[in-house]
């Protein structure tokens, strides 16, 4: 594999793409010193070509069912190039408008895949998968199936690790200093309830089954990952929740929390009191005035119109008004 | 943006270098990115999709690719690798429990044909967090010294206070710039 020559062949290889995409540049700057290529050519071809898109999502109801599968196979093609035009044109878009583009290429995306789910018969042809959000038996992501390396767990790394591993029935408790600005690490528990009165840098939530987490500041994120079951009251800069179910959230978020492979989400304003949590609201600089409880982006559902079904607000008459006498009783 | 700001700008394509920036979701990524180009932190959401980011620095310009970690678009990254000059790895220091799954990926990631020639600089990240491993510590979990393939170095920074970041890129910006600039 790193065998000399094959590295050298790559490395020339790599100098032969350069030099020809040297040419190309210097080839597109001919074409724009004549052509005055800029942003409304762009913006023009973009709407010739997006139409084109739109008219052939358009003609999907009026096809015969075995035409059906080649005729999504050229949407999509035509698509993955729209994308590419955007993309290769990214060195004249403004950021603004490139995302605005990329957006409506998102679009056509999912309107793509909603047509395709409801006129292709999904046991005969399945590639609308992985549209469709997943729910609780997931497969194991990319990470996991690369090299057949084996799962390591236990590294010489775990010492390092702060916080609760492994246990069952408990009461578990941090407090104020030993928690300031440290990565905190709650696994492999289950039934208990975990009170954490500090600032925390980060708070990993994995492998919780019906707990309880009450959790005062943290300044980065808060990630959770194969929890079920769970009640988390916590207050971040950032939620990152990949494959979860049926928890809910009483949340406090300055930038944006995310799903990823989750379901049954739900969430409601953070409304965590204790003795000192204004203190560690003020030294963990979260801004108490903006939070954004009620807008999760789910990773798995990019369809901007239509709300994501893995994740929703958590009914009023649902949500747990005060958490005082939860702190110190293992979850029912 | 005006016809005369294009077309300096397309002037300027042969200093242009490609950079990645890729490693675990939650590392820093964005974060380094927006910090690197002066604009605010603390307003910074989970990636969906990727940010691309252009900027001028010591007169190259720098095509900067930000990818979101989400698994659904990890089968994408590949299409971001033709002619990448240089990967930056983000590492979160503090995060020692996926530090095996951060050398893992990063393996696998070097093995990568289209990449082959990118010069990596690895940011050990969040340096300002306690607990935060050193840089040997990192070095080592991440087997760096086994990579034979790439130029490569490790710088320990913080995203927050900006300490290193620049004198990461610099190295960086040097390696490519004395590989592939003279061969014209
Ligand atoms: N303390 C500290 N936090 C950081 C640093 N860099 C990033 N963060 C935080 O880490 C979280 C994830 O950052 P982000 O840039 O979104 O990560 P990405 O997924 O790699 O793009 C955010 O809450 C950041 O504020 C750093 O150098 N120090
Ligand atoms: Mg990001």
């Amino acid at each position: 594999m790193s065998d000399r020559n094959s590295v050298l062949e790559r490395l020339s290889r790599r100098d032969a793409q350069r030099l020809e995409k040297l040419q190309k540049a210097h080839k597109a700057r001919e074409e724009v010193d004549a052509s005055n290529e800029n942003e409304d050519f762009f913006s023009g071809s973009f709407k010739i070509k997006s139409e084109y898109v739109e008219d052939l999502l358009m003609q999907v109801p009026t096809l015969e069912l075995h035409t059906l599968p080649s005729h999504f196979d050229n949407i999509k093609r035509e698509i993955n190039e729209l994308q590419k035009y955007v993309v290769t044109s990214s060195f004249f878009l403004k950021e603004f408008n490139m995302r605005k583009y990329l957006g409506m290429v998102q679009n056509l995306q999912s309107k793509c895949y909603e047509l395709e789910e409801r006129y292709v018969p999904r046991k005969k042809f399945g590639f609308s998968k992985k549209k469709i959000p997943k729910s609780h038996t997931q497969k194991q992501g990319s990470l996991d199936d690369h090299d057949g390396a084996g799962k390591n767990d236990s590294n010489k790394w775990d010492e390092k690790l702060f916080g609760f591993d492994s246990q069952e029935n408990k009461v578990l408790l941090l407090e104020n200093d030993e928690l300031y600005q440290r990565d905190v690490a709650l696994r492999n528990l289950k039934n208990c309830t975990i009170g954490l009165k500090g600032v925390m840098g980060t708070l990993h939530l994995t492998n919780l089954e019906n707990c309880i987490v009450l959790s005062g500041p943290v300044t980065s994120s808060v990630f959770m990952e194969k929890c079920t079951n769970c009640k988390v009251v916590a207050a971040c800069q950032q939620l990152r929740m990949h494959t979860s179910t049926n928890c809910d959230i009483y949340l406090h978020v300055t930038s944006k929390g995310i799903v990823e492979d989750c379901s049954e989400i739900c969430t409601a304003p953070y409304n965590l009191y204790y003795d000192d949590l204004e203190k560690h609201f003020n030294m963990s600089a979260l801004d108490r005035g903006s939070n954004n409880w009620d807008n999760l982006d789910d990773f798995n559902w990019l369809a901007p119109d239509i709300p994501s079904p893995n994740w929703s607000i958590l009914d009023d008459s649902q949500r747990i008004a005060s958490w005082d006498e939860y702190w110190s009783k293992t979850p029912s | 943006m005006g016809f005369l700001t294009i077309l300096k700008k397309l002037r300027q394509k042969e200093k242009e270098m490609r950079i990645l920036m890729l490693g675990l979701d939650n590392a820093g990524k964005t974060t380094i990115l927006k910090r690197f180009n002066g604009e605010p932190i603390d307003t910074i959401s989970p990636t969906l999709g990727f940010n691309i980011k252009t900027l001028e620095h010591r007169g190259y310009k720098l095509n900067i690719w930000d990818v979101g970690g989400q698994k659904s678009l990890r089968s994408y990254w590949k299409n971001y690798f033709e002619s990448t000059d240089g990967v930056v790895w983000v590492v979160d220091s503090a995060d020692a429990r996926r530090l095996w799954d951060c050398a893992r990926e990063l393996h696998s990631l070097l093995r990568e044909e289209r990449l082959a020639g990118a010069t990596l600089l690895v940011l050990a990240n969040k340096s300002d967090l306690p607990g935060a491993l050193t840089s040997q510590e990192i070095r080592e979990a991440l087997d760096l010294d086994s990579i034979k393939t790439h130029h490569w170095r490790i710088v320990r920074c913080s995203a927050v206070t900006g300490e290193n970041l620049l004198e990461g890129m610099d190295w960086m910006l040097d390696d490519i710039a004395s590989r592939i600039f003279t061969l014209d």
